[in-house]
């Protein structure tokens, strides 16, 4: 039976019912267990759980991570979470270094089953500090799936199969899409793909490549543009890393043309190495150069609300960047 | 008068009557073949049988071996990239360890780890990075996990005195404080953390005072005396399987070498490392068995020909071990 809820009580139901599937999940970060979370993604787990599951952290993310690898070397599947993206840095070493190599090192002696979950995201007047895109800190490093998924749908089924999933994960999850983003969400636990991109809009004329909260924005300006005549297909990356490769050329090999849509800032971001697999693999098939519509390499995300909706990208500069790609 | 009889008894009471011969002799024979382990090691890198580098442990093994000797099976040990010898005392075997050197497919890793950072899966030792103090993190939540199945095991993290200056290091004897977890942080200090002498890296003289700030026991001893460094670590992992929490056992050593192989370590007084040398926990704990009539010329080598022999037929084994195939490289990235 499906109803419809919000992104942030996909999770929520997500994480409710992998822990009663499953003794061995168990959560640990700051503030969300009788707290409930800072956006309440752990609501009533503290109470349903207990603290043996369910663990307020000291404010260290780095044996909040540490603690975690740990847990799942002698069977846990630990589900850390760092509560703001912005605030991960303490932990870049046991995310990238531990989590990430520990099966490589040991040639797969050890396995690090760890699901950790961090907001990210602008657009909500964070500032600076509570506003910031890291995933591609993440998605350059092998061994580490990097998710982003941008519906309440795969919210729930994609942190399921991430709990689920014998490899170490970052789940990001937009703290703007949080109370937005709603949709048709199934009752019982499900999954889905942590190895696909999804076509969210089929179109002939150009594909938009995307994720995240930005995936909602060009499903508007895509939409807008449908009424002028111009069909864009978009495409949902949902997974950073691995990147579903297949998808994006295959989209691009029917529209010949390809605008990469994210919020990150534009200089080594994935919309980057985007261009560069489609320069490869889909070369002799572009009809049009590959655009960018991005944050601006400022950084991310100064205060004052002008200020944001300067670097934040809306539905008005996707469509410009649409328009120029069509007239090309 | 039973005043008088406990006194006595006391008074009587040392490691000799305290421990077994059995346990004394097999800690002196774990020394020895950890330092000839570590001898041979350095050798074969200086003649070029395996690249990258190698982080002597000698000097320190009374740290070494007595933090980690009563062990169980199930008890886990999380090294640093000068613990080598660790994975030697928690039991694995010599041809595996001579082969992790020689980056061989039959290292624990298959060659992918660089020399010396060693972990043994099947042993419960965790394979280490060079980032320095996140063992402590990764062994800190093994501990945490297996308090919460109720297991009455323990782990044994190592560290160096420079770790005790980085945040992980206060990360992990927090949580582990608050949760009163089962481990034992080994500090080996040395003196020096490659080139930065101890004055700089902190201004406390004892590094078991670390604890204190976490709320959790500390305790500090001559790292070159065995039997000081066994009976320590015993009582605190007794203590820990009882569910009294970590501690933090400062073994006050020296590393004879440089940091690495390629270290001559010109930054430290000759005299100094002379003096050092003078207290070889080795010959050390020779003198005392001696002096308890457990040892003698003959059985000193014996000891070190069977361990010469081990040694000899791992090093062969390591060298007939096949390099891994180049594409081995994508190998066990993605579970």
């Amino acid at each position: 039976m499906a109803r419809t809820l919000t992104y942030i009580d996909a999770i929520n139901e997500a994480l409710h019912q992998e822990m009663e599937r499953d003794d061995r999940v168990c959560i640990l970060g700051e503030d969300l267990g009788l707290g409930g979370g800072v956006f309440k993604a752990t609501a009533g787990l503290y109470q349903k759980f207990g603290e043996e599951r369910v663990l307020d952290s000291p404010l260290a993310e780095g044996i909040i991570i540490g603690a975690a690898i740990g847990a799942s070397l002698v069977g846990f599947r630990p589900v850390p979470e760092i509560q703001f993206a912005d605030f991960i840095g303490d932990a870049v070493d046991p995310i990238l270094q531990q989590a990430a190599k520990l099966r490589y090192r040991s040639s797969g002696g050890f396995t690090c089953p760890i699901t950790i979950r961090v907001c990210w995201g602008g657009g909500t007047g964070g500032g600076l500090y509570h506003s910031q895109e890291n995933t591609t800190w993440f998605a350059h490093e092998p061994g580490i799936r990097v998710l982003a998924p941008s519906t309440a749908y795969d919210a729930k089924g994609m942190l399921i199969a991430a709990i689920r999933d014998e490899n170490p994960v970052l789940f990001f999850e937009h703290k703007k899409l949080y109370r937005t983003a709603k949709g048709d969400v199934p009752e019982e636990p499900y999954t889905v793909s942590l190895d696909n991109a999804e076509v969210r809009r089929p179109g002939r004329d150009m594909t938009i490549v995307t994720y995240g909260y930005m995936a909602s924005i060009a499903m508007e300006a895509a939409e807008e543009m449908s009424k002028r005549g111009v069909e864009a297909e978009v495409v949902d990356l949902r997974t950073l890393n691995p990147i579903d490769k297949k998808t994006i050329v295959d989209s691009v090999r029917k529209t010949n043309r390809c605008l990469i849509v994210h919020e990150d800032t534009k200089t080594l971001g994935m919309g980057a190495e985007i261009a560069a697999i489609l320069n490869e693999e889909a070369f002799d098939d572009l009809d049009a150069p590959i655009y960018r519509v991005t944050g601006p390499d400022i950084p991310p995300v100064p205060f004052s609300p002008p200020l944001e909706k300067f670097f934040m990208v809306d539905k008005e500069k996707v469509i410009a960047g649409m328009e120029k790609l069509a007239a090309y | 008068m039973a005043t008088k009889v406990n006194r006595a008894t006391a008074a009587a009471e040392t490691p000799a009557t305290r421990l077994s011969p059995e346990l004394l002799l097999g800690l002196y024979r774990m020394m020895v073949k950890c330092r000839m382990c570590d001898e041979k090691a350095r050798i074969l890198f200086r003649q070029g049988k395996y690249a990258g580098n190698f982080y002597s442990n000698v000097g320190q093994e009374a740290g070494e071996v007595g933090a980690a000797y009563s062990l169980r099976e199930e008890d886990w040990v999380a090294p640093s990239h000068r613990d080598w010898t660790s994975c030697i005392v928690k039991g694995a075997p010599l041809t595996a360890c001579f082969a992790q050197l020689f980056g061989k497919v039959d290292s624990p890793d298959r060659g992918k780890s660089t020399p010396a950072h060693m972990g043994y899966p099947s042993l419960h030792i965790i394979t280490p990075a060079s980032t320095i103090a996140a063992q402590l993190m990764i062994g800190t939540g093994v501990a945490w996990g297996m308090k919460r199945k109720g297991q009455d095991n323990v782990v044994v993290s190592y560290c160096g005195d420079g770790a005790t200056s980085i945040g992980w290091f206060h990360e992990a004897l927090n949580f582990a404080g608050v949760h009163r977890l089962p481990m034992l942080y080994v500090v080996q200090n040395n003196l020096w953390a490659e080139s930065v002498p101890l004055r700089l890296q902190t201004a406390l003289t004892d590094l078991s005072d670390r604890a204190k700030g976490h709320g959790i026991t500390g305790v500090s001893v001559d790292g070159n005396d065995i039997l000081a460094v066994y009976e320590a670590a015993t009582r605190a992992i007794t203590r820990a399987r009882a569910g009294e929490g970590p501690t933090v056992l400062e073994c006050k050593t020296y590393r004879w070498y440089g940091h690495s192989e390629i270290d001559p370590a010109k930054y430290r007084m000759k005299e100094e490392v002379e003096a050092w040398k003078k207290k070889d926990p080795i010959p050390r704990f020779e003198k005392y068995l001696a002096d308890h009539k457990l040892l003698d010329d003959q059985i000193k080598k014996e000891v070190r020909d069977e361990i010469t022999r081990e040694i000899d037929e791992a090093v062969e084994f390591a060298e007939k071990s096949p390099y891994p195939a180049p594409e081995e490289a994508f190998d066990h990235i993605w579970a």
